[in-house]
């Protein structure tokens, strides 16, 4: 009790110890700030500046960012703009050549089937067609003057086409398979039953003079028998579309493989073609051999 | 046998002398380093008043700076001389002298404390640099200073008189 009485005060004594820890607290902060005390309040500011530091880097970065968005958008857009005339240039482009395309696409398919008959094979050109008028037909660009004469087969890569009807100095006409007039030996490919084809217009024909007791199915192909000296034996002339019951005979209907509305170029077999022609021979081709072992 | 402790004159008088002497000792660094030693370890502490131990290392230590041609705003040596002093206070209240030979442990002891607490304070103000050979001379010449003060003030001192 007689302590808590006594009451702390200001007395000499205290004030010695205060002034002595205050010289001591002061010299030793004035220590421990070093040489160069600036140096401490330029790393506290640091310290303190730098979440506004950060901020303001992270705003300009971001301005950078949209400014280069900015321009990035719009080389794009040109980008675009050329790029559209560009494309609408090309389609023009495109439009203009895809005749001469078309015709050398059917050039080169029509040098493949000319390396696979091994006969003297002329080439020309369609450069009219009467199919829609009755008894239409086909005309070429040659005649007499490449040494044509009636009744040469006419083919093209997807099948025969038809017959020279009648031929001209420069020009011929093709008497197509599918007219009315028309005939070709045939034969179906797996029964190996032989007929006539007649044309029934539209791109189709008719194989008469098939027996009854023959199975034909929907699909087969109907292949050139030869027997007619026009067209050797084997070559594509469509599938058979209908297959009828007759009295005697079947009645098969055929669709024709060639495109006879959308012939451009047609090769023309030489006239009285044997009735059979061998495939040549083409080599097969090397395969890299491996050694064994060796991946 | 309690040694009687000196009066606060007589004390303050050979204190100021030393500060003098260590002033005027500035081209002599190995005298310097012994006065400065003396000054702080033997004359200034007293155990009833530190303040003015205090205030005579600092002094002490300012003036050592500042004569060495150190730039003064350092203060390590300053700091280190005010706290040597208060502990060398403290121990003079805390294990009274009973003899020469104890005063001499004492100084040997504080003496070698004083020269790292130095050195520490000052690498902590200024960062490295040369020790010198002034803490050997000081710790090498104890038994002369030692015996110096304790004739000034302890066995000249009259008893009973502050």
């Amino acid at each position: 009790m007689a302590l808590r009485a006594s009451r702390w005060r200001w007395s000499r004594t205290v004030w010695q110890r205060l002034i002595l820890v205050l010289l001591w607290l002061g010299h030793g902060f004035w220590v421990l700030l070093g040489p160069s005390p600036g140096r401490h309040w330029t790393s506290l500011a640091d310290a303190l500046s730098r979440p506004a530091q950060s901020l303001a880097a992270r705003w300009e970065a971001r301005r950078v960012a949209r400014r280069e968005a900015a321009r990035n958008f719009a080389e794009t857009r040109a980008e675009n703009v050329r790029l559209a005339a560009e494309l609408a240039q090309l389609k023009t482009w495109a439009a203009q050549e895809a005749p001469a395309l078309s015709e050398a696409d059917s050039a080169v398919r029509l040098l493949g089937l000319k390396r696979q008959i091994p006969l003297e094979l002329a080439s020309a050109r369609v450069i009219f067609s009467t199919r829609p008028a009755t008894f239409g037909g086909l005309i070429l660009d040659r005649g007499a003057d490449l040494g044509l004469v009636p009744d040469q087969g006419v083919l093209v890569p997807e099948g025969i086409v038809g017959r020279l009807w009648s031929v001209s100095g420069s020009q011929s006409k093709v008497l197509p398979v599918d007219a009315p007039n028309a005939s070709v030996a045939v034969m179906l490919m797996r029964s190996r039953a032989t007929g006539v084809m007649q044309g029934l217009g539209s791109g189709r024909a008719l194989i008469r003079y098939l027996s009854n007791q023959e199975v034909v199915q929907v699909g087969e192909a109907v292949l050139t028998s030869g027997l007619d000296r026009v067209f050797p034996r084997g070559l594509l002339v469509g599938y058979v579309a209908e297959v009828t019951q007759g009295d005697l005979e079947l009645q098969v209907i055929v669709n024709l493989s060639a495109p006879l509305d959308r012939v451009s170029l047609v090769l023309l077999l030489p006239s009285q073609p044997p009735l059979e022609v061998q495939a040549p021979f083409l080599a097969p081709e090397q395969k890299p051999q491996r050694k064994r072992g060796k991946p | 046998m309690r040694i009687p402790t000196p009066s606060h004159l007589r004390q303050n008088l050979l204190c100021a002398a030393a500060l003098g002497l260590l002033f005027l000792g500035g081209p002599f660094p190995q005298v310097q380093s012994v006065l400065h030693a003396m000054l702080v370890l033997a004359l200034a502490p007293r155990p009833e008043a530190p303040l003015a131990g205090a205030l005579w290392a600092l002094a002490a230590g300012w003036t050592l700076e500042g004569t060495l041609r150190l730039f003064p705003h350092f203060g390590g040596t300053a700091w280190a001389d005010m706290t040597v002093v208060l502990l060398a206070g403290w121990m003079a209240g805390r294990w009274p002298l009973e003899g020469l030979q104890g005063w001499l442990v004492r100084l040997a002891g504080l003496s070698l404390l004083h020269a790292l607490a130095m050195h520490g304070a000052v690498v902590l103000a200024a960062g490295s640099h040369p020790w010198g050979w002034g803490w050997f001379w000081t710790l090498a010449s104890v038994p002369l200073w030692g015996w110096l003060t304790w004739r000034l003030l302890h066995a000249g001192a009259a008893s009973g008189r502050r």
